[in-house]
This record gives C-alpha cells, structure tokens and sequence, in this order.
C-alpha cells in the first residue's frame, strides 16, 4: 500500500470548506481539512440564510450586481447545493425544513422576528407573530434569554420560569441529553396546565440528539414545542458544526485541528504543500488541490492594516479593496452595506483567484470579493453554494 | 497569543467539557483569559475553581484567535499549588513514575491489595477513587523487555510512558514488534516519566526535572540518526509541546522537531516510499475515540488514516467528547462525579454506534471508557498488527 498526497486539501473549517470537502468526499476524493480553530457558525442561529433582503432568494439572485458571487454559479447549483447539504445534515439526523424559493421568519429572543431560509426543524417557521398564542417557557439564571422582550411584543404570549438547577446554554444542553432531566422539565409543563397553543423554549433541548427530545416532549405533553435561538453560546450553531464536520469524519475525511499555517510550497504553477506551525516538527500536509475558505476578517482569512492595506493570511493573494480606509464605512454604522464588506479575493468563474498563476487553488466562501454577507444576509448560503461550486471545479481538475 | 486577543466569541465555552457538567466551573473564558486581568504575580491566588480545569486542552483548539487559553489556566494551576497546602493525591499524581516503580516491583500484592476493602478504604481515606477499578501493574514491565528490535535503515527510539511500562508492558511489546516488523529499528533506552502528570498536579519542578532527564537521552538518540516516536498522545502533547514550550528544558526543541506519533510515523515513511505495508482483512466494526490529546497535537488523526486501508474495518472517528479521567484528574474523589458525568457522554456516543470494540490511544481513556461501555477496548496499533500481512 502505498500513500500520496490529499487529492484535495481545504483550509479553512467553515461551513463553506466543510461543505466542499464532504462533497470531494462523497465524490470518492481522499480529502484533509486544515482549521486553525472552530468556525463562526458555532456562533450563528444554525438557519441557512441563502438571501435574505428579498422574499424570494433564488428568483431574485439575478437581481444582485453581476460581481456577486453568486451570479457566477447561478440558480440550478445554487438549488442543487442547499438540497445537498439538507441531505448531508438529514443523514446525521438533523432536518432543515424551509425552500429557497422563499424566505421564513423565525422569533428571536428579542421577540422580534428574523428573516432566513432554511430552518432546523427544532425552530418553527411562523405566518405572523402577533397572531400566536405562545408559552415562553425559560430557565432560571440562563443569561441573555429574557422572555419579557417577547412579551411586549405579544399580547397573546405568556411566560415561565424554570429553576432547573443548571443554569447555561451548554450545561442545559446537556442536561436535556439526560433521562431524568428530560422526564423532570415534562412533569414540570404538565404542572402548568398550558391553554396556549405553542411552547416555545431557548434552543438548549440537547446538543447530540434534539428531534429525538423534542418528539419526546410533543408525545408526552401533547403540545406543540420549538426553539428560539439563542445568544452565545449557541447550540443549534454548534449542532450544524458538529454535524457537519461528524458527516466528513463518517466519509473518511481527515481533519487537522487548531494550528496556523505556517508555510506553504510551490513549484512553478502548483500548490504541493501546506505546513502547520508548531511548537516542535512542522506538519506538512500535501495534496493536488487547496481549496481557500478561511473566511473574512473576523475569520482571520483576512487582515488589513492601518495604512489601508489588507492580506489574505495563507497565500498572501491579492485583495480587493473598495477604498481608502477613512471610506470603509458608512457614516451610520448600523446602515448596512459598508464598502469594507465587498473587500476579498476575485476570482474566475473556475473558482480560482484571478491575478495569479497558481492553477491547483481555489476560492469559497465570505472571502470572495463582493460577497457582501451583511448587506444582501447571505452568509451561510453562500457558504454551501460556493464551496460545493469550488468544489466541483476541483473534482474536475483532479479528472 | 496573549489573553488580550481573546474577542470573548465563546467558542472556547462551548468546547469545554468541564462546563458543561460542573456548575462550578466557570468556563475556559472566565477562568483563562478573562480572569488572568486580575491575577497578579505578587498576589496570592484566590481562584480554587482553576483546579477543576482538566487541561484536556479542547479551548485552545477550538480559539479562533489563537489565545493559549488552557496554558494561562495551567500556569494559574501551578500557582495555586504553589501557594497552598499540596493535598496528598498531587503528591502521589505527581510522582506516579516512581509509583510505578515500586509497585511494578510488588505487581502481585499491589494488584490484590488496590481490589479488597482494606485497600479501597485506604485509597479513599487520601482522596483517590475508587469509581474504577485502579490499573494493574506487571513484574515485567517494558523498561526490562527487549530492548533493541528490528533490524533497517530507519531507526527509532521508542518512548513509550509510564502507562505501558508499568501498566500495559503487553501492549507496548506489540508496538515495539509491529515497528520491527515493518523492517525499522527499534531502540528502548531507559527513560523517565514524560512530565505531564506533574506539570497537571501543579509540581513543575518536578515536570522539568523529568522532561530535562528524557530530552538529554533522547537527544543522544537523535544525533546518532534516530528519530523518537510516542504511542502516547498525552506523552507525545507533552514531548512536542510543552518540552520546547512552557518547561522550556535544554534540547527541547530539538527533541520535539523529531518527535512522532507511531502512526504519524508509518505514514511518513509510506509517503516516502520507504514502506509499502499490504493490509489484509480486519472483519469488525470499530469505534474510534480520539484522545483530547491527540487532538491538540494537531497532526490530524493519523491512525485513522491507516485504518481507511484496511479492508473489511469498518470505522467511525468520535473527537467531541473528553472521557473525562484525564490521567489523574478523575482519580481524585473530588472529580469523581464530573468524570464519572463525562465518561457517560463519551460512552452513550461510543454505544450508540454498537461497535464490536472501542478504539483509542490514551490509556485513561482506555480505562475510563472500557470501564464504563463494557467493550472490548482496543490500541489502534494493534488493529494495524492484526491486519499488517
């Protein structure tokens, strides 16, 4: 037996490189992931936000500039890679609900209602807030969920406390995992007799397996139970990560954790190799492909200094910036649409970086040029849909 | 990186196992880089939580920024210790080299007395629990088997840690063969305690004196053209990492530059083409939990890749869940019940996936989680024995 290179080695952890690996993977590619630490989407609700200033996401992404990333792969991938990635998550038994055809709206903590596309099935999709007869059940001490916000804004809503004698996001999650705590919060509900329709509680109903909780919750008290995401610590945020990164683990892919890349090799037009700092050896990891999906700035995929200039961290590619610093923001900073959100890499319709004359590497995710995630809310959508492009560009070059 | 690039994301949070369980724990954040603004060298420490950190090192994995959060709440361990009364079990964890060394010599009575009430009593009665069944030691350990093996032109020195030697010498007979099978030289010079049992008991002079030991013989070794592998990753974290890092011991470095992991090693020389190894039929179904150790050395999970070539095995990689022991951490009565609580997460994953035996590294993690899934636990390395033609 012999051994060689990855045939596709993808540095960046994200949804978007995750994504693309395990479609390599699936395709039979030997695959390594490469993250310095874990993403941001442990951080985010766990929704597919595919485009979320419209009413209808895909009909309407012909309406973006021709430089957004996703005018370069066009609906039917676009299509193609959310049912894909709703079939990856399915297998590890987390179902999204929602059609990118349109958008939904979820309740937020706040009680006021976000817009998004596809939606874990722990959360419900709602017609109209006001409308719901709702029962905010929380829990004693939990930071950051305070059930009154959703109150003021619904006469129809009602809330309770639990004191369930653990008091965060992750231990509860835990703890939901748990027989007797599960059977504990169901005696609990009975108890209060609730006339609403609906319960809705934090999104801390276990971490590994949460439709089975819930199910579980639905049979036993006869009610309707959904989730409303929460703060950071977020654990419907930390289910998408894990499942997808367990679906890559299950297809044979390789992941290296939690160390920085120190340098990379080349030869002539080629990537042959990436290293991994450390404190002792170096680790060298070498492959055909590379796929760059590291993420924006506060992903660290790029930096910008003070002199109004900005670096993409591994390959040190050129980056495309809007304007002198003193013009990166608009003067109202909760306008959206910053100039600063359209700094990144361009690349071709290939998916590889223009102005450069690398052939085996390619680009996905927020650290494409013009993107703008916040302005048109497109994150992790576009994070599926470029990194399955990206990665079907590479599977092509591996032919 | 320092604690002031800490941008309090909490990803740290949501990978500690600690906080999840023990409600007075207030997390990596809190306890790294949020509390070290308050710490000041001069001033006595006044954090006794920082001790419930079992330095499985998951936060500082999962740091998008790079902070060190678990070698700030180490060092904050360290002095604490320092400062206040060492309880008889730090002692005892400390020095569990010397431990071994002992009881390897007495391996019968020792065996027989950790099991009867009289022992237990005892063991309890200085803090150490008795939740698991206490590991058995040998007469024959390894540092008095053979020790040169194989014959090649690649070379290594085995350290193999205190938990082969004394406790599972078999295990480490059969890696050692395994090398020499694939035609490389093998060499068990006398070694010491890695360091990493004290340096997590708070005692690191103690963890220098026996990384300073280890590096001068090693180096021996790797000026003469060998090349040291681990079969132990929390031997092999504290090799690479913390020799040239925070013992800082003279060789260090060097030590760790040429430091693998036994199957990080046969893969090196497969990609060099210095070993083509045929495979043959391994028929099981296999659940392979990765050591939190293995983890943070970040070579990716190397044993697994070997397993990818061997037909008819059947593999599933579980790297969420910290078994919970943690070396001596969950030997202590007081975190008995939250490694108890961890061991359970660990194992409801490892059952669900109802394989024909559990698969890991570490030997804590074997203890703990063989213990309490009742599955036949298994090395990695003796999976790719069984299966090398």
């Amino acid at each position: 037996m012999k051994v060689d290179g990855y045939d596709a080695v993808i540095i960046g952890g994200g949804i978007s490189g995750l994504m693309a690996s395990i479609w390599l993977a699936t395709k039979g590619r030997h695959v390594a992931v490469v993250s310095k630490g874990d993403p941001m989407c442990c951080l985010s609700t766990g929704c597919i936000d595919v485009l979320g200033h419209t009413d209808s996401p895909l009909k309407d992404i012909r309406k973006l500039p021709s430089s957004h990333p996703y005018r370069m792969i066009g609906q039917d991938t676009i299509k193609e890679a959310l049912a894909f990635f709703k079939e990856v998550m399915e297998g590890i038994g987390l179902h999204y609900t929602g059609d990118p055809s349109r958008n939904a709206e979820i309740l937020t903590p706040v009680g006021t209602t976000k817009t998004t596309c596809l939606v874990p099935s722990t959360m419900r999709i709602m017609s109209n807030l006001e409308d719901e007869y709702l029962h905010v059940v929380s829990f004693k001490g939990l930071k950051d969920f305070y059930p009154s916000y959703i109150i003021s804004r619904n006469k129809n809503a009602n809330f309770s406390i639990f004191d369930m004698g653990v008091y965060n996001t992750m231990g509860l999650a835990h703890a939901f995992e748990e027989k007797a705590f599960l059977g504990r919060f169901i005696r609990r509900i009975r108890e209060l007799e609730i006339s609403d329709a609906r319960i809705a509680v934090p999104a801390v109903l276990g971490l590994r397996s949460p439709e089975r909780i819930i199910e579980e919750i639905r049979l036993e008290t006869e009610k309707d139970i959904f989730e409303i995401p929460t703060l950071p610590p977020s654990i419907p945020g930390l289910r998408l990560f894990r499942g997808l990164k367990q679906a890559l683990l299950e297809k044979g892919g390789q992941i290296y954790w939690g160390k920085e890349i120190a340098s990379v090799e080349k030869t002539g037009k080629k990537v042959e190799a990436i290293t991994l700092a450390g404190e002792g050896k170096p680790t060298r990891v070498h492959g055909k492909t590379f796929l760059l999906s590291t993420g924006s700035f506060i992903s660290g995929g790029l930096y910008a200094t003070r002199e109004s200039k900005a670096y993409e961290t591994v390959f040190d590619l050129p980056v495309y910036m809007p304007d002198k610093r003193h013009k990166w923001f608009n003067d109202d900073f909760f306008k959206t649409g910053h100039p600063i959100e359209r700094a990144g890499i361009l690349v071709r319709e290939s998916f590889r970086p223009t102005d450069n004359d690398i052939d085996n590497l390619f680009v996905s995710g927020s650290i494409l040029a013009f993107s703008e995630i916040m302005k048109y809310q497109c994150g992790h959508g576009l994070a599926i849909s470029t990194g399955v492009a990206a990665a079907k560009q590479m599977d092509g070059f591996l032919k | 990186m320092m604690f002031e690039h800490c941008i309090r994301c909490n990803i740290c949070t949501e990978n500690c196992p600690v906080f999840r369980v023990n409600k007075k724990f207030p997390g990596p954040k809190q306890a790294g880089p949020d509390a070290q603004r308050f710490r000041m060298d001069r001033e006595e420490s006044v954090d006794s939580w920082v001790e419930l950190c079992l330095q499985c090192k998951r936060c500082e994995v999962s740091c998008p920024y790079g902070v060190n959060v678990s070698e700030i709440i180490l060092k904050a361990q360290i002095k604490y210790r320092q400062e206040h009364k060492k309880p008889l079990t730090s002692f005892i964890f400390a020095n569990t080299y010397y431990m071994g060394l002992i009881n390897s010599q007495f391996a019968p009575l020792v065996n027989r007395v950790g099991q009867t009430g009289a022992g237990k009593t005892v063991a309890h009665a200085i803090g150490i629990s008795t939740k698991l069944p206490l590991p058995q030691y040998h007469v024959l350990t390894l540092s008095r088997s053979r020790s040169k093996v194989g014959k090649g032109e690649r070379k290594v020195v085995f350290f193999y840690g205190c938990y082969l030697n004394f406790n599972r010498p078999d295990l480490g007979r059969t890696i050692r063969d395994m090398l020499a099978r694939m035609g490389i030289e093998v060499v068990l010079p006398n070694q010491v305690c890695c360091g990493l049992p004290a340096l997590g008991n708070g005692d690191i002079d103690t963890a220098r004196r026996f990384a300073t030991k280890n590096a001068t013989i090693l180096s021996g070794y790797i000026d003469r053209g060998y090349s040291v592998v681990y079969a132990c990753t929390s031997c092999g974290l504290a090799l690479t990492r913390d020799y040239p890092g925070i013992l800082d011991v003279p060789n260090g470095k060097k030590v760790a530059e040429n430091t693998y992991n036994v199957h990080e090693y046969i893969l090196k020389l497969m990609e060099e083409g210095y070993l083509e190894p045929e495979f043959g039929q391994v028929n099981m179904k296999i659940a392979y939990h990765i050591p939190c150790h293995l983890k943070a050395i970040g070579i990716g999970y190397p044993a697994a890749r070997l397993f990818s070539m061997i037909p008819g095995l059947e593999y599933h990689v579980l790297d969420d869940n910290c078994c919970g022991l943690a070396g001596s951490y969950g030997f202590k009565t007081k975190n008995e019940e939250t490694a108890t609580e961890l061991g359970s997460i660990a194992s409801a994953s490892i059952l669900s996936l109802e394989p024909d035996a559990l698969v890991t590294d570490c030997g804590a993690c074997k203890m703990q989680l063989g213990h309490l899934t009742g599955l036949k636990t298994l090395d990695p390395a003796e999976i790719i024995s069984a299966s090398l033609k």
